[in-house]
């Protein structure tokens, strides 16, 4: 554990009603920092301390904190905004900031009241950044089954738990952890519990050299502790009621959400580039090649965007998201956006050849959104939510869209 | 809830082991998992006669055994209405 990780807490702003142009200043502010480091955060996949340190000034980790408990009042839609926006400048930074969103809502809606008005306010004062421990050995990304188990004693919750896989979890302030309920009558019991950092001890083992998500820091780590009974969150064993309702929908959209901004973020470099100075003369606008090109990137990005809008908004007005046809919409977003989004921006590198295509040091950044972009079809894997998407499409025989 | 409809539940419960099934016995926890929704509504048509209505494929039906019984018997019972008859799902 790196003293770095807690030495970087300012006081986080006042809080002013929410406003878009409140919300795109503060997420500038977040994006002018990590555009100032990410070269350096991607070249030694190190986590992105001064941009969380933003996020925490300028209260954006308090986004969806309810004002009453001392945040932004945010909803899902200013998340999906804000890690667009972030996505165009670091989809590292804007994954990080996406998933603590993620694990917001989770304890916003579920938490009980004691667990909230503890935390909630802390979040909100930009103290506590919140990491996901969801992964497990051997499952995969699998969310509703989980081999370790909690263990009640007293008003007191042991935890023991290992995870290959979780981001920024090194200078994480508090965990969301998923684990089997005490006592579980069977591996799918699992409930969720929130554990601060100085009631575990945090053992981080291997190393962290990934093709591209170099900055978003996920690491294997292990976690033992002692938490208070009403650090539970929901009920013990009904993680799933969480994972259909927030984790699962918030996670689609976010994610899409991130890559969609790096797509943009990409085809906007390009654009500059095509268009800046140093291009007059030397770059034909009229070849149909590079005008195809260019069409089928934007196309891409249309449709991503589309499929976002669209599924927000179902999100935002269906009371029950676990009938076939929101889940398929929802998963269909998640794997549209995933390849999609890739694509685009492997597709601008043909638009604009090897040098700014291929080379690190381009402005357009296209080799690093590249290597970004290749993880989206593997967290939480496309080609295990096509099984599901097959089981679910043969649920649904009249074909009803969401 | 009918000794059939425990009858076909069981190979789907891979933890129920020597338990009995209640009718607040939680699907999910029993070890029901979704990849297999379609198998198990193959299994309540060729025992009931019943297809489930779309509507009801939610987390809600399939929440407990009591649950997913109250919605085929009202499946059975709109059956035996269109049919004229009256089949009393007890």
């Amino acid at each position: 554990m790196s003293a770095a990780a807690h030495a970087t807490t300012p006081p986080a702003a006042p809080v002013a009603p929410l406003t878009a142009a409140s919300l795109a200043q503060r997420t500038d502010q977040v994006a002018a920092v990590a555009a100032e480091h990410l070269a350096r955060t991607d070249r030694d996949a190190s986590f992105p301390v001064e941009a969380l340190a933003e996020m925490r000034r300028t209260g954006l980790l308090g986004l969806l904190v309810p004002a009453s408990h001392g945040g932004l009042g945010g909803t899902t839609e200013d998340v999906v905004t804000t890690s667009i926006a972030l996505g165009r400048t670091d989809m590292s930074v804007a994954m990080i900031f996406a998933m603590h969103c993620q694990q917001v809502a989770a304890l916003v809606r579920y938490g009980n009241q004691r667990l909230r008005d503890e935390l909630l306010p802390e979040i909100a004062a930009g103290r506590v950044y919140l990491a996901s421990v969801t992964t497990e050995a051997g499952k995969g990304g699998h969310l509703l089954s989980s081999e370790s188990a909690l263990t009640a004693r007293d008003d007191e919750l042991l935890i023991d738990r290992f995870a290959p896989i979780v981001t920024g979890g090194e200078y994480a302030d508090g965990f969301l952890v998923t684990m089997q309920s005490p006592a579980p009558a069977s591996p799918n019991q699992v409930s969720l519990v929130y554990a601060h950092r100085d009631q575990l001890t945090v053992e981080r083992s291997g190393d962290w050299q990934p093709l591209g998500m170099r900055a978003s820091h996920s690491v294997a780590l292990r976690l033992t502790g002692t938490v208070p009974a009403h650090h539970v969150v929901g009920e013990h064993g009904d993680f799933r009621t969480i994972v259909t309702t927030v984790f699962a929908p918030m996670a689609h959209l976010g994610w899409s959400a991130c890559w969609l901004g790096t797509a943009a973020g990409a085809l906007s470099r390009v654009v500059k580039l095509l268009r800046g100075p140093q291009s007059r003369g030397r770059v034909n606008l009229d070849s149909e090649l590079l005008l195809t090109r260019l069409s089928q990137a934007r196309q891409r990005i249309e449709t991503v965007h589309a499929l976002l809008a669209h599924t927000q908004q179902v999100v935002a007005t269906t009371d029950d998201l676990s009938v076939p046809r929101v889940q398929l919409l929802l998963n269909s977003l998640k794997i549209t956006a995933a390849e999609e989004c890739h694509q685009a921006v492997d597709g601008l590198i043909d638009a604009v050849g090897m040098r700014h295509g291929y080379l690190k040091d381009s402005p357009t950044r296209l080799e690093h959104s590249l290597r970004d972009l290749r993880s989206a079809a593997l967290n939480y894997s496309n080609d295990r939510l096509h099984l599901v998407d097959g089981k679910l499409a043969l649920l649904d025989a009249e074909v009803r869209l969401a | 809830m009918d000794a059939r409809f425990s009858e076909l539940l069981t190979p789907f419960l891979k933890f129920l082991g020597e338990q009995e099934i209640t009718p607040d016995a939680s699907l999910r926890e029993l070890g029901l998992d979704s990849m297999q929704a379609i198998e198990l509504l193959f299994a309540i048509e060729d025992t009931f006669g019943v297809t489930l209505p779309d509507d009801d494929m939610n987390d809600t039906t399939f929440a407990t055994a009591g649950s997913l019984w109250t919605v085929i018997s009202a499946a059975i019972d709109a059956q035996g209405a269109a049919d004229g008859t009256r089949v009393t799902a007890a």
